[in-house]
């Protein structure tokens, strides 16, 4: 099987072929999206960070920008920035440059407003979206997939039908030389045990543990047992009995294929395939952007109830095994498994089915949050804010 | 209509109910093409479990292949598993093995803020 994409120069290949417009700093959100509205063929990437920040999330704000600019799904990138920032545009500018992607940058305070930002900001991506559209989509093997993962709005279903089938696809895609990223440490709290004995190496998969060991006293420092924040009235109503149930549940979305490494949040994954947990949360909006400046292609999201939303730059199909919900919510769901949990479907042909979708919308098949535009995003700070 | 529960490892005493059962129903486990039975001791709601095996006090029960914590009570096959003969053992532990500040007994998983 192969899926059709686009070559980019640093030999990735993407699955869409957008130009990006960054902020680098929250102040010039509302310009990006009129710059947005003005120009076919770019998506901005708002985002509320970028200034007054520890110096460690500004470099963290700072590598996930690039790296957003740098995703397979991107042909080219405008960076806006304001000019007073601690996200500097010109490094962001520099860092996706390195990848050999034609790019651009425009800085208020330089050009003197809003009305002259745009006017430059404008002319600039004319010519960024005229050179990008030349890009054809070519066919390349399974092996240059980057899949990301998550589950949201939760219930008993995902951990019996959609987290299984994720579970699955990830162990087909990895078979093929793909890459796949899953995280939400507050989910594999509880189950940060049984995912150490799939690391590789046994440094990798301590850090794992420490991940969620820094989730539990960042969370006793403000006062909260954040096992609590995770096991909820719903969870245990609907069946759920323990923690390290709920989380093995969430942790099925990598069945037991073994871990590569575990990377910093909005880390670029490794070149080599196989599986990899990023220290990213399980708030959707933070979760999808570490994927996405990851690498990650198309990101597979389970969902109950119906979580809706997707990211911008990366397309994020939905599945789902609750029948009620997808007769209320199947707007907003890509795939439905609920045949799983009926039991007239295997995970195994159900997960066939899920891989096969990714291919598609690898290679142009819109999925649901895209035709919705149900997009929103978030960089992950660690605070204090100032 | 027929009821049926899922397991999901081989090595696991509990599956999980898929249907809405009584007490009294016969429950159908489909596992690597093999069908068992079971009677269910008990009313399960949907999205709860059910104990395939005898599972003695201070035992591990198992689903997903691992242990989700152990019976705080001797559970018989067919018998309703959940908070009320389940503990949860889990504890947040630190790099010497002992468990973190803010995991007293009998504040497992609740939350240490607000008016509580």
């Amino acid at each position: 099987m192969q899926f059709y994409g686009y070559q980019r120069p640093d030999g990735r290949v993407g699955a869409r072929n957008y130009v990006a417009i960054i902020p680098s700093v929250g102040c010039v959100n509302n310009l990006c999206s009129h710059l947005e509205h003005l120009i076919r063929g770019t998506k901005v990437v708002r985002h509320d960070q970028g200034c007054l920040h520890p110096p460690a999330d500004t470099v963290q704000v700072v590598r996930t920008l690039i790296n957003l600019g740098r995703n397979p799904n991107v042909g080219g990138a405008l960076v806006v920035g304001l000019g007073c920032e601690m996200a500097k545009a010109e490094e962001i500018y520099e860092g996706i440059k390195a990848s050999g992607k034609p790019v651009d940058m425009v800085v208020v305070h330089q050009v003197g407003g809003m009305i002259n930002a745009i006017a430059a900001g404008t002319r600039m991506l004319v010519d960024l979206v005229s050179k990008v559209s030349e890009a054809k989509r070519e066919p390349f093997g399974l092996d240059k997939l980057v899949f990301g993962t998550k589950c949201g709005s939760s219930d008993t279903t995902s951990g019996l039908s959609s987290n299984l089938v994720v579970g699955e696809v990830c162990r087909l895609m990895t078979q093929n030389g793909g890459r796949f990223i899953q995280g939400e440490i507050c989910d594999i709290m509880g189950g940060e045990y049984a995912l150490k004995k799939l690391a590789v190496d046994p440094a990798q998969g301590e850090k794992i543990v420490d991940c969620v060991r820094d989730l539990y006293m960042r969370g006793y420092h403000v006062g909260a047992d954040t096992r609590g924040c995770q096991m909820t009235a719903g969870n245990v109503a609907g069946g759920l009995t323990t923690l390290v149930e709920k989380a093995l549940g969430a942790n099925a979305k990598g069945a037991d294929v073994p871990i590569q490494a575990t990377l910093d949040y909005a880390q670029l994954v490794p070149e080599k395939p196989g599986r990899y947990i990023m220290n990213f949360p399980g708030h959707g909006f933070e979760n999808l952007t570490g994927s996405a400046a990851g690498g990650a292609i198309v990101h597979l999201f389970t969902t109950g109830r119906g979580a809706p939303n997707g990211n911008p730059l990366m397309p994020t199909i939905k599945l789902c095994g609750n029948a009620k919900t997808m007769k209320t919510m199947s707007e907003h769901i890509d795939l439905d498994v609920s045949s799983v949990i009926a039991e007239t479907e295997s995970v195994e042909a159900a997960a066939e089915r899920l891989y096969g979708l990714a291919v598609e919308v690898a290679s142009g098949k819109l999925t649901k949050c895209e035709i919705l535009n149900f997009e929103g995003m978030e960089i992950l700070i660690n605070g204090p804010v100032m | 209509m027929s009821k049926l529960a899922k397991q999901i490892h081989e090595s696991d005493n509990v599956v999980t109910a898929v249907s809405d059962c009584q007490a009294g129903d016969t429950v159908t486990v489909k596992f690597r093409g093999r069908a068992s039975t079971y009677r269910c001791l008990h009313d399960v709601p949907f999205g709860h479990k059910i104990a395939i095996r005898h599972i003695p006090e201070g035992q591990k029960v198992i689903k997903y292949g691992e242990a989700i914590g152990s019976a705080s009570a001797d559970i018989a096959v067919g018998e309703w598993v959940h908070t009320h003969n389940v503990r949860d053992d889990y504890k947040c532990l630190g790099k010497d093995g002992a468990p973190l500040p803010g995991q007293e007994e009998g504040k497992q998983c609740q939350s240490r803020g607000g008016a509580s």
